[in-house]
């Protein structure tokens, strides 16, 4: 898959190049794209002079990273032990049947993505649904609708 | 100089050292799966636990993996303490839980009269156990071709992208230090396959066995100033040539006398 990477440039501009930038550099790309696509690691790698195969552990090992494209919309559920009481199990079981995708997954229109996140230390709100950068909660089955706007 | 005691012999050690290498040192086994001299310590096996205490300690103990632990004046390390040994059971249990098939942990934990694991056996694992030794070694080579991927359940050991890693020269330092062997290779027709990445094998000009990737040859003349042609030769036809160069010398000496 082809990707514009000429605004990669203006991500690296914004930080010294050394090793320490990485991972802001990957959350900017992430922010950018909603992924990290590879030739932009490859790019990072080069620019950053980090070993290529270190970038790639690096975005591997955290979970705000994702190397597959997502949806415009992502929408996270928390599924940490507060909201997995308050139900959390539900609420996904009703939004993966509503967009027919499993979590990890991306509709085919990529429209919405669906991912399942630990703890977002917003428990005083659970269950917690994220959509994109926006907080849903107390998040009720019957919300779906609200949360999956633009459908 | 620091001096401690191991199992009640006073031994000297030098400033910044870890246990485990004074350990080592005074010919003592215990056993260590992640180690290697190499690289730095990592502390990943657990395996080289080891019970240390103090005279002030009043008999409290502490429980420390060896590598990483600094030697340190009026140190009392106890490598087989019966605890000691009880925890590298577990770990040897743990351990063959999770890999069932693998020789050398069945081997360790027989030692250590495991023989069965008490835990559930992970029937599909591999025989990796993600102690990082292979990605370790491969950075202090200067490749850095391999890294672990993922964490958690699915952390493994991978080439980036998980492609054929650009970076490798098939050096083999990662499948030669894989404390359990997991790392595969194959050699076939003078090709060298390695993280699913080809290599061509030189060969020695004088006996016509397979030597190291012609990669790696390059690497090593170009960063380590080797000259190139060192490479031609394998290291027994080396040692051959040397012998004959010594007795050349020796029967010249002798002309020069008579």
């Amino acid at each position: 898959m082809n990707h514009d990477l000429s605004k990669l440039q203006g991500i690296f501009d914004r930080y010294p190049r050394q090793q320490e930038s990485l991972i802001s550099v990957l959350q900017d790309i992430q922010k950018e794209y909603q992924f990290l696509p590879c030739e932009a690691l490859q790019e990072t790698a080069k620019v950053l002079d980090v070993p290529l195969s270190k970038v790639f552990s690096v975005s591997t090992f955290y979970n705000a990273f994702s190397l597959h494209p997502r949806g415009d919309k992502v929408i996270r559920i928390c599924v940490g032990t507060t909201c997995h009481i308050r139900g959390a199990a539900l609420i996904q079981e009703q939004l993966e049947n509503e967009l027919k995708i499993k979590s990890g997954e991306t509709t085919p229109d990529m429209k919405f993505s669906i991912e399942t996140v630990s703890c977002v230390g917003a428990c005083a709100k659970a269950p917690v649904v994220i959509v994109n950068e926006r907080y849903f909660g107390p998040a009720k089955v019957s919300d779906y609708k609200k949360l999956l706007k633009g459908k | 100089m620091v001096r401690l005691t191991i199992n009640g012999r006073v031994v000297q050690a030098s400033e910044g050292e870890m246990l485990l290498s004074v350990i080592r040192r005074e010919n003592i086994d215990v056993p260590a799966m992640c180690h290697h001299e190499a690289v730095e310590p990592f502390g990943a096996c657990r395996l080289c636990v080891v019970e240390i205490t103090r005279q002030e300690w009043d008999g409290w103990c502490d429980y420390v993996t060896s590598c990483l632990y600094p030697v340190a004046d009026g140190l009392i390390v106890n490598t087989h303490a019966p605890k000691v040994n009880e925890l590298r059971k577990t770990i040897l249990d743990l351990f063959l839980a999770r890999h069932p098939k693998c020789t050398e942990i069945i081997e360790l934990a027989g030692e250590y009269g495991v023989t069965r694991t008490r835990y559930e056996t992970v029937v599909d694992g591999d025989n990796c156990i993600l102690c990082g030794l292979c990605a370790r070694i491969c950075d202090r080579m200067g490749f850095h071709a391999i890294s672990t991927v993922g964490r958690g359940h699915g952390k493994e050991i991978a080439p980036p992208l998980r492609q054929a890693p650009p970076d490798c020269t098939g050096c083999l330092s990662c499948a030669m230090n894989c404390p359990t062997n997991f790392i595969e290779y194959k050699v076939k027709k003078g090709l060298l396959t390695i993280w699913d990445k080809k290599f061509e094998l030189l060969t020695c000009n004088k006996c016509g066995k397979e030597t190291i990737t012609r990669e790696f040859a390059v690497h090593l003349s170009e960063q380590r100033n080797i000259p190139p042609n060192y490479f031609d030769t394998c290291d027994a036809c080396h040692r051959n040539e040397l012998a004959a160069a010594m007795g050349r010398i020796a029967a010249w000496d002798r002309e020069v006398q008579l």
